[in-house]
Protein backbone atom coordinates (compact mmCIF):
# COMPACT_ATOMS: atom_id res chain seq x y z
CA UNK A 1 0.00 0.00 0.00
CA UNK A 2 1.75 3.37 -0.77
CA UNK A 3 1.29 6.73 0.40
CA UNK A 4 -1.79 7.78 -1.85
CA UNK A 5 -3.80 4.89 -0.59
CA UNK A 6 -3.47 5.31 3.13
CA UNK A 7 -4.49 9.35 2.51
CA UNK A 8 -7.31 8.34 0.63
CA UNK A 9 -8.37 5.81 3.12
CA UNK A 10 -7.77 7.63 5.89
CA UNK A 11 -10.03 10.80 4.11
CA UNK A 12 -13.06 8.00 3.69
CA UNK A 13 -12.89 6.90 7.47
CA UNK A 14 -13.48 10.25 8.34
CA UNK A 15 -15.69 11.19 5.71
CA UNK A 16 -17.88 7.86 6.88
CA UNK A 17 -17.32 8.47 10.56
CA UNK A 18 -18.64 11.74 10.34
CA UNK A 19 -21.32 10.56 8.15
CA UNK A 20 -22.86 8.24 10.41
CA UNK A 21 -22.53 10.86 13.27
CA UNK A 22 -24.76 13.38 11.01
CA UNK A 23 -26.81 10.54 10.41
CA UNK A 24 -27.58 9.69 13.49
CA UNK A 25 -28.12 13.28 14.67
CA UNK A 26 -30.52 13.59 12.02
CA UNK A 27 -32.39 10.52 12.65
CA UNK A 28 -32.95 11.88 16.32
CA UNK A 29 -34.20 15.19 15.24
CA UNK A 30 -36.63 13.50 13.13
CA UNK A 31 -38.21 11.56 15.69
CA UNK A 32 -38.40 13.96 17.21
CA UNK A 33 -40.42 15.98 14.64
CA UNK A 34 -42.38 13.01 14.26
CA UNK A 35 -43.79 13.00 17.46
CA UNK A 36 -44.46 16.47 18.02
CA UNK A 37 -46.76 15.21 14.54
CA UNK A 38 -48.39 12.96 16.48
CA UNK A 39 -49.24 15.29 19.37
CA UNK A 40 -50.72 18.13 16.79
CA UNK A 41 -52.76 15.25 14.95
CA UNK A 42 -54.09 14.00 18.06
CA UNK A 43 -55.44 17.78 19.09
CA UNK A 44 -56.49 18.22 15.46
CA UNK A 45 -58.63 15.04 16.25
CA UNK A 46 -59.70 15.93 19.60
CA UNK A 47 -61.37 19.26 17.98
CA UNK A 48 -62.88 16.64 15.17
CA UNK A 49 -64.45 14.67 17.80
CA UNK A 50 -66.10 17.00 19.91
CA UNK A 51 -67.59 18.77 16.65
CA UNK A 52 -70.85 16.37 16.14
CA UNK A 53 -71.22 16.50 19.76
CA UNK A 54 -71.48 20.57 19.12
CA UNK A 55 -73.66 20.42 16.42
CA UNK A 56 -75.91 18.07 17.90
CA UNK A 57 -75.94 20.21 20.75
CA UNK A 58 -76.42 23.23 18.94
CA UNK A 59 -79.57 21.89 16.46
CA UNK A 60 -81.24 20.35 19.62
CA UNK A 61 -81.50 23.53 21.83
CA UNK A 62 -82.33 26.46 19.29
CA UNK A 63 -83.84 26.58 15.59
CA UNK A 64 -80.47 26.92 14.53
CA UNK A 65 -79.71 28.53 10.69
CA UNK A 66 -78.98 25.35 8.95
CA UNK A 67 -76.28 27.06 6.86
CA UNK A 68 -73.81 27.57 9.39
CA UNK A 69 -74.43 24.00 10.68
CA UNK A 70 -73.33 22.59 7.39
CA UNK A 71 -70.70 24.84 6.39
CA UNK A 72 -69.29 22.67 9.67
CA UNK A 73 -69.79 19.79 8.71
CA UNK A 74 -68.48 20.12 5.62
CA UNK A 75 -65.39 21.90 6.91
CA UNK A 76 -64.77 18.92 9.24
CA UNK A 77 -65.07 15.91 6.76
CA UNK A 78 -62.67 17.89 3.85
CA UNK A 79 -60.25 18.23 6.68
CA UNK A 80 -60.39 14.89 8.43
CA UNK A 81 -59.48 13.85 4.28
CA UNK A 82 -56.54 15.30 4.28
CA UNK A 83 -54.30 13.32 6.21
CA UNK A 84 -50.52 13.96 6.50
CA UNK A 85 -48.25 11.03 7.02
CA UNK A 86 -45.20 11.68 9.62
CA UNK A 87 -42.84 10.24 6.66
CA UNK A 88 -43.96 13.22 4.34
CA UNK A 89 -43.89 16.12 6.28
CA UNK A 90 -42.73 18.18 2.92
CA UNK A 91 -43.80 22.18 3.32
CA UNK A 92 -46.69 21.82 0.43
CA UNK A 93 -48.37 18.86 2.50
CA UNK A 94 -48.05 21.09 5.70
CA UNK A 95 -49.89 23.59 3.91
CA UNK A 96 -52.05 21.27 2.29
CA UNK A 97 -52.66 20.32 5.86
CA UNK A 98 -53.08 23.84 7.26
CA UNK A 99 -55.27 25.07 4.62
CA UNK A 100 -58.01 22.30 5.33
CA UNK A 101 -57.68 22.78 9.33
CA UNK A 102 -57.96 26.52 9.38
CA UNK A 103 -61.00 26.36 7.28
CA UNK A 104 -62.46 24.07 9.63
CA UNK A 105 -61.25 27.01 11.98
CA UNK A 106 -63.05 29.68 10.39
CA UNK A 107 -66.25 27.68 10.27
CA UNK A 108 -66.27 27.06 13.93
CA UNK A 109 -65.88 30.51 14.89
CA UNK A 110 -68.79 31.42 12.27
CA UNK A 111 -70.76 29.09 14.59
CA UNK A 112 -69.42 30.08 17.85
CA UNK A 113 -70.44 33.85 16.99
CA UNK A 114 -74.07 33.24 15.49
CA UNK A 115 -74.64 31.48 18.78
CA UNK A 116 -75.06 34.74 20.38
CA UNK A 117 -77.95 35.19 18.74
CA UNK A 118 -79.30 32.24 20.61
CA UNK A 119 -79.25 33.06 24.54
CA UNK A 120 -81.04 29.96 24.93
CA UNK A 121 -78.17 28.01 23.84
CA UNK A 122 -76.08 30.34 25.74
CA UNK A 123 -77.08 29.29 29.24
CA UNK A 124 -77.28 25.58 28.20
CA UNK A 125 -74.98 23.85 30.72
CA UNK A 126 -73.95 21.17 27.55
CA UNK A 127 -73.05 23.68 25.48
CA UNK A 128 -70.89 25.94 27.58
CA UNK A 129 -69.07 22.25 28.40
CA UNK A 130 -68.47 21.63 24.92
CA UNK A 131 -67.33 25.60 24.41
CA UNK A 132 -64.66 25.12 27.19
CA UNK A 133 -63.50 22.31 25.67
CA UNK A 134 -63.12 23.45 22.52
CA UNK A 135 -61.59 26.14 23.76
CA UNK A 136 -59.10 24.20 25.60
CA UNK A 137 -58.32 21.95 22.52
CA UNK A 138 -57.58 25.54 20.48
CA UNK A 139 -55.12 26.17 22.96
CA UNK A 140 -53.74 22.31 22.75
CA UNK A 141 -53.36 22.72 18.93
CA UNK A 142 -51.48 25.91 19.40
CA UNK A 143 -49.08 24.71 22.03
CA UNK A 144 -48.72 21.37 20.04
CA UNK A 145 -48.39 23.32 16.34
CA UNK A 146 -45.86 25.57 18.04
CA UNK A 147 -43.76 22.81 19.80
CA UNK A 148 -43.91 21.05 15.79
CA UNK A 149 -42.32 24.17 14.56
CA UNK A 150 -39.94 24.22 16.98
CA UNK A 151 -38.64 20.79 16.48
CA UNK A 152 -39.06 21.19 12.89
CA UNK A 153 -36.72 24.37 12.58
CA UNK A 154 -34.10 22.42 14.78
CA UNK A 155 -34.07 19.70 12.60
CA UNK A 156 -34.15 22.03 9.00
CA UNK A 157 -31.33 23.68 10.70
CA UNK A 158 -29.44 20.59 10.59
CA UNK A 159 -30.35 18.84 7.70
CA UNK A 160 -30.04 22.45 5.30
CA UNK A 161 -26.88 23.52 6.58
CA UNK A 162 -23.38 23.10 5.40
CA UNK A 163 -22.02 20.13 5.58
CA UNK A 164 -24.69 17.88 7.25
CA UNK A 165 -26.51 19.02 4.22
CA UNK A 166 -24.38 16.78 1.80
CA UNK A 167 -25.28 14.00 4.39
CA UNK A 168 -28.56 14.66 4.55
CA UNK A 169 -29.62 14.64 0.65
CA UNK A 170 -27.57 11.41 0.35
CA UNK A 171 -29.75 9.54 2.88
CA UNK A 172 -33.28 11.13 1.87
CA UNK A 173 -33.53 13.50 4.65
CA UNK A 174 -35.61 16.13 2.97
CA UNK A 175 -36.89 19.70 4.59
CA UNK A 176 -39.54 19.86 6.41
CA UNK A 177 -42.99 22.07 6.91
CA UNK A 178 -43.37 24.89 9.05
CA UNK A 179 -47.33 25.79 10.44
CA UNK A 180 -47.38 29.69 9.71
CA UNK A 181 -49.63 32.32 11.20
CA UNK A 182 -52.03 32.91 8.62
CA UNK A 183 -55.60 35.63 8.55
CA UNK A 184 -57.97 32.75 8.66
CA UNK A 185 -55.43 31.52 11.78
CA UNK A 186 -56.22 34.61 13.39
CA UNK A 187 -59.96 33.54 13.12
CA UNK A 188 -59.82 30.20 14.95
CA UNK A 189 -62.75 30.32 17.78
CA UNK A 190 -61.65 33.13 20.53
CA UNK A 191 -64.81 33.06 22.80
CA UNK A 192 -65.66 35.92 24.76
CA UNK A 193 -67.51 36.31 27.88
CA UNK B 1 -35.94 30.63 1.57
CA UNK B 2 -39.72 31.61 2.79
CA UNK B 3 -39.13 28.65 5.32
CA UNK B 4 -35.59 30.60 6.13
CA UNK B 5 -37.32 33.60 7.13
CA UNK B 6 -39.69 31.82 9.55
CA UNK B 7 -36.65 30.32 10.72
CA UNK B 8 -35.54 34.29 11.59
CA UNK B 9 -38.92 35.08 13.08
CA UNK B 10 -39.10 32.22 15.43
CA UNK B 11 -35.38 33.20 16.91
CA UNK B 12 -37.01 36.24 17.14
CA UNK B 13 -40.43 35.50 18.95
CA UNK B 14 -38.55 33.20 21.27
CA UNK B 15 -36.20 35.64 22.37
CA UNK B 16 -39.25 37.86 22.74
CA UNK B 17 -40.99 35.53 25.21
CA UNK B 18 -37.45 35.28 27.10
CA UNK B 19 -38.00 38.53 28.10
CA UNK B 20 -41.57 38.64 28.62
CA UNK B 21 -41.73 35.83 30.95
CA UNK B 22 -40.96 37.11 34.69
CA UNK B 23 -37.93 35.15 35.89
CA UNK B 24 -38.78 31.84 38.10
CA UNK B 25 -38.42 33.27 42.18
CA UNK B 26 -35.93 32.08 44.15
CA UNK B 27 -36.16 30.75 46.73
CA UNK B 28 -39.65 29.10 44.80
CA UNK B 29 -42.67 30.40 46.53
CA UNK B 30 -46.13 29.68 45.37
CA UNK B 31 -47.87 33.09 45.35
CA UNK B 32 -46.05 35.50 43.55
CA UNK B 33 -47.51 39.21 43.67
CA UNK B 34 -45.29 40.76 40.72
CA UNK B 35 -47.83 43.77 41.16
CA UNK B 36 -48.80 44.12 44.45
CA UNK B 37 -51.26 46.00 46.65
CA UNK B 38 -53.92 43.74 45.41
CA UNK B 39 -53.69 41.20 48.52
CA UNK B 40 -52.35 42.09 51.40
CA UNK B 41 -48.97 40.64 53.20
CA UNK B 42 -51.31 38.39 55.49
CA UNK B 43 -53.36 37.25 52.57
CA UNK B 44 -50.16 36.14 50.34
CA UNK B 45 -48.92 34.44 53.20
CA UNK B 46 -52.09 32.72 53.93
CA UNK B 47 -52.84 31.15 50.55
CA UNK B 48 -48.88 30.40 50.47
CA UNK B 49 -49.16 28.21 53.36
CA UNK B 50 -52.04 26.57 52.03
CA UNK B 51 -50.50 25.82 48.59
CA UNK B 52 -47.20 24.59 50.43
CA UNK B 53 -49.05 22.26 52.34
CA UNK B 54 -51.28 20.55 49.52
CA UNK B 55 -48.01 20.30 47.62
CA UNK B 56 -46.24 18.73 50.72
CA UNK B 57 -49.49 16.23 50.91
CA UNK B 58 -50.29 15.60 47.26
CA UNK B 59 -47.06 16.71 45.50
CA UNK B 60 -49.30 18.69 43.31
CA UNK B 61 -47.95 21.99 42.64
CA UNK B 62 -50.60 25.45 42.46
CA UNK B 63 -48.42 28.84 41.14
CA UNK B 64 -50.60 31.50 41.79
CA UNK B 65 -49.03 34.13 39.50
CA UNK B 66 -50.41 38.04 39.13
CA UNK B 67 -48.47 39.93 36.51
CA UNK B 68 -49.72 43.69 35.06
CA UNK B 69 -50.40 42.45 31.43
CA UNK B 70 -49.77 39.60 29.23
CA UNK B 71 -49.99 41.82 26.38
CA UNK B 72 -49.44 41.45 23.29
CA UNK B 73 -49.85 37.22 24.08
CA UNK B 74 -52.90 35.77 24.33
CA UNK B 75 -53.29 34.70 28.23
CA UNK B 76 -53.20 30.96 27.84
CA UNK B 77 -50.05 31.17 25.68
CA UNK B 78 -48.43 33.37 28.18
CA UNK B 79 -49.69 30.58 31.25
CA UNK B 80 -48.29 27.68 29.22
CA UNK B 81 -45.39 29.38 28.61
CA UNK B 82 -44.75 30.48 32.43
CA UNK B 83 -45.83 27.10 33.73
CA UNK B 84 -43.11 25.42 31.35
CA UNK B 85 -40.34 27.80 31.88
CA UNK B 86 -40.88 27.73 35.91
CA UNK B 87 -42.07 23.78 35.73
CA UNK B 88 -44.57 23.83 37.90
CA UNK B 89 -45.26 20.50 38.72
CA UNK B 90 -43.39 17.05 39.22
CA UNK B 91 -41.35 15.72 35.94
CA UNK B 92 -43.10 12.74 35.86
CA UNK B 93 -46.15 13.50 36.40
CA UNK B 94 -46.86 16.84 34.95
CA UNK B 95 -49.07 17.93 37.89
CA UNK B 96 -48.68 21.45 38.40
CA UNK B 97 -51.66 24.51 37.45
CA UNK B 98 -50.79 28.25 37.10
CA UNK B 99 -53.32 30.79 37.89
CA UNK B 100 -52.21 33.20 35.81
CA UNK B 101 -54.14 36.56 36.82
CA UNK B 102 -53.71 39.85 34.90
CA UNK B 103 -55.23 42.82 36.66
CA UNK B 104 -54.57 45.84 33.62
CA UNK B 105 -56.30 42.96 30.85
CA UNK B 106 -58.58 42.27 33.70
CA UNK B 107 -58.18 38.78 32.70
CA UNK B 108 -57.67 35.04 34.73
CA UNK B 109 -56.67 31.59 33.63
CA UNK B 110 -56.53 28.31 34.88
CA UNK B 111 -53.48 26.52 33.15
CA UNK B 112 -53.65 22.71 33.95
CA UNK B 113 -50.44 20.32 33.62
CA UNK B 114 -50.87 17.56 31.27
CA UNK B 115 -50.91 14.73 34.29
CA UNK B 116 -53.92 17.28 35.77
CA UNK B 117 -55.52 17.58 32.53
CA UNK B 118 -57.85 14.39 33.67
CA UNK B 119 -59.23 15.23 37.04
CA UNK B 120 -59.39 19.34 36.32
CA UNK B 121 -60.63 19.30 33.10
CA UNK B 122 -61.09 22.60 30.71
CA UNK B 123 -65.16 22.59 31.46
CA UNK B 124 -64.07 22.30 35.49
CA UNK B 125 -61.65 24.93 35.06
CA UNK B 126 -64.10 26.96 33.14
CA UNK B 127 -66.60 26.51 35.92
CA UNK B 128 -64.19 27.82 38.68
CA UNK B 129 -63.61 30.84 36.51
CA UNK B 130 -67.31 31.15 36.14
CA UNK B 131 -68.52 30.72 39.38
CA UNK B 132 -66.06 31.51 41.53
CA UNK B 133 -63.41 33.81 40.41
CA UNK B 134 -65.67 36.52 38.51
CA UNK B 135 -68.33 37.22 41.24
CA UNK B 136 -65.84 37.53 43.50
CA UNK B 137 -63.29 39.83 41.22
CA UNK B 138 -66.19 42.25 39.91
CA UNK B 139 -66.85 42.80 44.25
CA UNK B 140 -62.92 43.30 44.57
CA UNK B 141 -62.52 40.23 46.55
CA UNK B 142 -59.67 38.97 45.50
CA UNK B 143 -58.38 37.20 48.22
CA UNK B 144 -61.67 35.45 48.45
CA UNK B 145 -61.69 34.48 44.98
CA UNK B 146 -58.19 32.83 45.11
CA UNK B 147 -59.58 31.45 48.10
CA UNK B 148 -62.43 29.27 46.89
CA UNK B 149 -60.90 28.39 43.55
CA UNK B 150 -57.85 26.79 45.14
CA UNK B 151 -60.49 24.96 47.42
CA UNK B 152 -62.58 23.96 44.14
CA UNK B 153 -59.53 22.96 42.36
CA UNK B 154 -58.28 20.66 45.50
CA UNK B 155 -61.96 19.31 45.39
CA UNK B 156 -61.85 18.42 41.67
CA UNK B 157 -58.07 17.07 42.26
CA UNK B 158 -59.38 15.18 45.21
CA UNK B 159 -57.39 11.40 45.17
CA UNK B 160 -55.89 11.74 41.95
CA UNK B 161 -52.25 12.47 43.25
CA UNK B 162 -50.01 11.38 46.27
CA UNK B 163 -47.61 12.97 47.97
CA UNK B 164 -44.03 11.96 46.94
CA UNK B 165 -41.75 9.92 49.14
CA UNK B 166 -38.81 12.40 48.34
CA UNK B 167 -41.17 15.28 49.28
CA UNK B 168 -42.92 14.22 52.78
CA UNK B 169 -39.60 13.70 53.94
CA UNK B 170 -39.90 16.78 55.61
CA UNK B 171 -40.17 16.46 59.00
CA UNK B 172 -37.13 17.83 60.79
CA UNK B 173 -36.49 15.39 62.97
CA UNK B 174 -36.24 13.06 60.39
CA UNK B 175 -33.93 14.96 58.42
CA UNK B 176 -31.85 15.71 61.22
CA UNK B 177 -31.46 12.23 62.28
CA UNK B 178 -30.54 11.79 59.00
CA UNK B 179 -28.28 14.20 58.70
CA UNK B 180 -26.42 12.95 62.17
CA UNK B 181 -26.17 9.52 60.65
CA UNK B 182 -24.96 10.91 57.45
CA UNK B 183 -22.13 13.08 59.51
CA UNK B 184 -21.00 10.23 61.35
CA UNK B 185 -20.96 8.01 58.59
CA UNK B 186 -18.59 10.40 56.67
CA UNK B 187 -16.50 10.84 59.74
CA UNK B 188 -16.04 7.66 60.03
CA UNK B 189 -14.67 7.32 56.82
CA UNK B 190 -12.60 10.40 56.50
CA UNK B 191 -10.92 8.90 59.53
CA UNK B 192 -10.33 5.46 58.67
CA UNK B 193 -7.63 5.99 56.17
CA UNK B 194 -5.92 8.54 57.99
CA UNK B 195 -5.76 5.91 60.54
CA UNK B 196 -4.71 2.93 58.59
CA UNK B 197 -2.29 5.06 56.69
CA UNK B 198 -2.07 3.66 53.59
CA UNK B 199 -2.95 4.58 50.23
CA UNK B 200 -1.09 8.16 50.72
CA UNK B 201 -1.35 8.97 46.87
CA UNK B 202 -4.94 8.06 46.80
CA UNK B 203 -6.47 8.76 49.97
CA UNK B 204 -6.27 12.63 48.95
CA UNK B 205 -8.15 12.38 46.54
CA UNK B 206 -10.85 10.43 48.14
CA UNK B 207 -10.94 12.58 50.87
CA UNK B 208 -12.35 15.55 48.34
CA UNK B 209 -14.54 13.47 46.50
CA UNK B 210 -15.75 12.75 50.18
CA UNK B 211 -16.16 16.41 51.03
CA UNK B 212 -17.56 17.61 47.98
CA UNK B 213 -20.74 14.48 47.93
CA UNK B 214 -20.83 15.38 51.44
CA UNK B 215 -21.46 19.34 50.78
CA UNK B 216 -23.67 18.78 47.97
CA UNK B 217 -26.42 16.20 50.03
CA UNK B 218 -26.19 19.08 52.86
CA UNK B 219 -27.42 21.62 49.85
CA UNK B 220 -30.14 19.41 49.31
CA UNK B 221 -31.09 19.20 52.02
CA UNK B 222 -30.90 23.19 52.50
CA UNK B 223 -33.27 23.27 49.26
CA UNK B 224 -35.54 20.57 50.64
CA UNK B 225 -36.37 22.02 53.83
CA UNK B 226 -36.24 25.50 53.43
CA UNK B 227 -38.60 25.68 50.51
CA UNK B 228 -40.27 22.79 47.68
CA UNK B 229 -38.67 23.58 44.29
CA UNK B 230 -40.46 23.30 40.97
CA UNK B 231 -40.74 19.70 39.86
CA UNK B 232 -39.93 20.39 35.82
CA UNK B 233 -43.63 19.40 35.03
CA UNK B 234 -45.25 20.38 31.57
CA UNK B 235 -48.42 22.03 30.50
CA UNK B 236 -50.20 21.34 26.77
CA UNK B 237 -52.50 24.41 26.71
CA UNK B 238 -54.89 22.68 28.70
CA UNK B 239 -57.34 25.11 30.96
CA UNK B 240 -59.66 27.61 30.66
CA UNK B 241 -59.93 31.32 31.13
CA UNK B 242 -62.34 34.73 31.23
CA UNK B 243 -62.65 38.00 31.27
CA UNK B 244 -64.39 39.87 34.89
Amino acid sequence: MNKSTLIIVGILLIFGMYGCSSYNGLVGKDQDVKGKWANVQTQYQRRSDLIPNLVNTVKGAADFEKSTLTAVIQARASATAVNIKADDLTPANIQKFQAAQDQLSGALSRLLVSVEKYPDLKANQNFLELQSQLEGTENRIAVARNDFNTSVQGYNSSALSFPTVIFAKMFGFAEKGFFQASDSAQAAPSVKF
Amino acid sequence: MLNRFFLLLFFIQSLAFAQDIPQKPNPVRFVNDLVGGLLSQGEIDQLEQKLKAYNDSTSTQIAIVIVNSVQPYDISEYAVKLGREWGVGQKDKNNGIVLLWAPSDRKVFIATGYGVEGGLTDAYSKRIIEEVIKPNFKESRYYQGLDEATNRIFKYLAGEFDADPSTTNTGSWEDLLFMVVFFIIVVVFILKPRGGGYNGGTSNTTYTSWGSSSGSSSSDYDSSSSSSDFGGGSFGGGGAGGDY
